[in-house]
């Protein structure tokens, strides 16, 4: 089976212009509402990557579990999951598998203030902790956080504030927040820069992925359309993987590929033409001057904010935080241990109730070769 | 002459026909079972669906699994502490939003410059999906019960303040004439002439309001909650109970119909003296 599969994505790789003529249509289903972290998947629509693998793609935004019960059922063939969910699935006979994991570090993480006095994960001991609601990546993250730093939810108070944690952090209704760490700590301090976060100066943030290596975000389908198409899979992921690296390459041009999609994305004549300018940099004069990928995207947004400096480049900084979070050796594969790690927890939760076989649960045989 | 003298309340007639024994008891027994019967049918259909396999069963679980998870969340107690948080957000709710409605609604009634300077701030706030406004009452009131209360009592206010207004207004002009002549006193009119009139209007406008309290109670947990049907029905969707999810639902069902009917009650009580 995994040498069919070779080969395939390597036919795949070889002829994938030549079918560009037929396009398949295809929904993809993603989380939360349009927004600069998904800018790969911006890229590879605007760059032509989806269509170049035959691929006509649609975006389509909702809860998490309505994607996954949508692709168990057949109804969708992919979407953009968190990978406990799919072990939570699985577990309750949702025919779901991981096939790229996207996000290679575990995006959740708790911010404080940094004169807080909360210096460790340990110093949460009877602190208030907001959090979005006990479910999902944020619960399951803080959870593994907490049980790496010997504590229990008993020992912290929970409470649930919804999607709001800047507000009500900064308002100094928790001393805590658990967030997404490329997204809300980067408000927070921008709102705190403006005087905007009440005490707040300066914030500091616990990443659960240097506690507990989880998996993350990632690419499903459904174990049919793996069995009766496994070339449609990797033709999808071959587009998405472009759009990744070119993502993670020229951060510049994958903000500017995404202003079509995210309406929020702030397009001042100045911001666009130096973004246009960054865009346009061979990779070896731009990130590819650096030894580590992050300082050179980190080194782009410096020359950005000195070129506008009267601009606000926070959706820029998310980008860049986030693309850290994707960033690997190898981009898209997942490992077992890591499975493990998750399912650990979620059986310690009692989300899971007995484990399940992880090695259904994901596979790296559609990874792209090279 | 005092006033009630005056305009005493009808009583009762007696029915003018007794129908046969024979000819009502058929129908007094179907419609006794008829709640029996249609539950007994919405079961049967929800079955059919399942042998059929129209839909996975993780998409639509069986009665019978229902009815584990049922026990299963009964006997470890999460039921009762789930359903009496909601219950009783959902009382408060619509206690808060019935006074002020009809506080209010009884001075819109009677002033036509207080009705022109509020009426555009309620409608507003009426037009506005409540889902949109009910994430910033947790940031105003935080993520405990308050803004859940707030919430469901958003949601009731409007239509029942509505009522109000109607049936206050519905009083007719000549009672109002004749209670004048007979020098009744502002509250001798209000008592015993504007409340019994706008009595069934306002009852009725209650029996609306006290589900829509359900609505409300549970939207705001669907924002914000530790506890709650709305939060239990989000946390079992995450963890692909879909079961858990169904049981739920039935609770707000049950809940709804238990506050529909208690208003229900209150009413035929009240309005005993009214000529069926």
């Amino acid at each position: 089976m995994l040498r069919r599969i070779a080969l395939i994505i390597l036919l795949v790789a070889i002829t994938i212009s030549v079918h560009g003529q037929d396009k398949q249509p295809i929904t993809f289903f993603l989380t939360f509402v349009p927004n600069i972290q998904f800018a790969p998947i911006y890229v590879a629509i605007e760059k032509g990557y989806f269509a170049e693998a035959g691929i006509e793609l649609t975006l389509e935004h909702g809860d998490e579990p309505d994607g996954v019960n949508l692709i168990a059922a057949g109804e969708r063939q992919f979407g953009m999951i968190s990978g406990e969910q799919v072990i939570a699935a699985r577990a309750n006979g949702r025919p779901v598998v991981s096939v790229y994991e996207w996000f290679q570090k575990y995006p959740i993480g708790i911010v404080v203030a940094d004169d807080s006095g909360i210096e460790s994960p340990a110093d949460l001991r009877g602190r208030t902790v907001g959090i979005p609601g006990a479910f999902g990546a944020s619960y399951t993250g803080l959870i593994a956080l907490l049980t790496a730093n010997e504590l229990t939810e008993a020992d912290i108070q929970l409470e649930s504030i919804g999607f709001n944690a800047p507000q009500v952090f900064c308002l100094g209704g928790v001393e805590a927040a658990v967030v997404y760490v490329n997204n809300e700590p980067t408000q927070i301090e921008r709102l705190a820069q403006r005087g905007e976060c009440g005490a707040v100066r300066g914030v500091r943030v616990f990443n659960v992925s240097d506690y507990a290596d989880m998996v993350s975000n990632g690419i499903i389908t459904n174990e049919d359309t793996i069995a009766d198409d496994p070339e449609l899979v990797a033709r999808f992921i071959i587009g998405f993987h472009n759009g990744v690296t070119l993502a993670l390459n020229n951060p510049a041009e994958a903000y500017l590929m995404s202003l079509p999609y995210v309406d929020s994305l702030p397009r001042d004549p100045a911001l666009m033409a130096a973004l246009q300018a960054e865009a346009d940099l061979d990779y070896d004069q731009g990130i590819g001057e650096y030894e580590e990928p992050g300082e050179g995207r980190a080194a782009v947004l410096e020359r950005l904010r000195v070129a506008v400096p009267d601009v606000d480049w926070v959706q820029m900084e998310i980008l860049i935080d986030t693309a850290q979070l994707w960033d690997a050796l190898t981009p898209g594969s997942s490992d077992l241990e890591s499975w493990q790690t998750t399912q650990d927890i979620l059986v310690s939760m009692g989300i899971v109730s007995a484990p399940i076989d992880l090695e259904n649960a994901f596979t790296n045989a559609f990874q792209p070769i090279g | 002459m005092h006033i009630h003298t005056a305009l005493k309340r009808p009583t009762p007639h007696p029915s003018k026909t007794n129908p046969t024994q024979s000819a009502r008891a058929p129908r007094h027994l179907l419609r006794q079972a008829a709640p029996i019967i249609g539950i007994g049918l919405f079961l049967f259909i929800w079955q059919a669906v399942v042998w059929l396999r129209l839909y996975p069963e993780f998409i639509i679980p069986s009665p019978a699994a229902v009815a584990s998870r049922f026990v299963d969340v009964l006997l470890d107690g999460r039921l009762w502490l789930h359903t009496s948080t909601t219950a009783l957000q959902i009382i408060l709710g619509f206690a808060l939003g019935a006074t002020l409605a009809i506080s209010v609604g009884y001075v819109v009634a009677k002033s036509l410059v207080f009705e022109a300077i509020v009426s555009p701030i309620f409608i507003a706030i009426q037009s506005t999906p409540v889902v949109a406004y009910a994430p910033l009452l947790v940031i105003w009131f935080g993520s405990g019960a308050a803004s859940k209360v707030i919430t469901s009592a958003l949601i009731v206010f409007f239509p029942l303040l509505l009522n109000t207004v109607v049936g206050v207004r519905s009083v007719p002009n000549d009672q109002r004439d004749v209670m004048r002549l007979l020098n009744a006193s502002r509250w001798q009119i209000f008592w015993q002439l504007e409340v019994p009139a706008a009595l069934p209007i306002l009852l009725g406008g209650l029996k609306v309001s006290a589900t829509l309290a359900v609505i409300g109670a549970v939207v705001g947990e669907f924002v914000s909650a530790k506890a709650g049907l709305g939060y239990l029905i989000e946390r079992a969707d995450y963890d692909f109970d879909t079961p858990l999810v169904f049981v739920a639902i039935v609770m707000l069902a049950l809940l709804a119909r238990v506050m529909y009917g208690a208003v229900a009650w209150v009413e035929r009580r009240v309005l005993r003296w009214r000529v069926k």
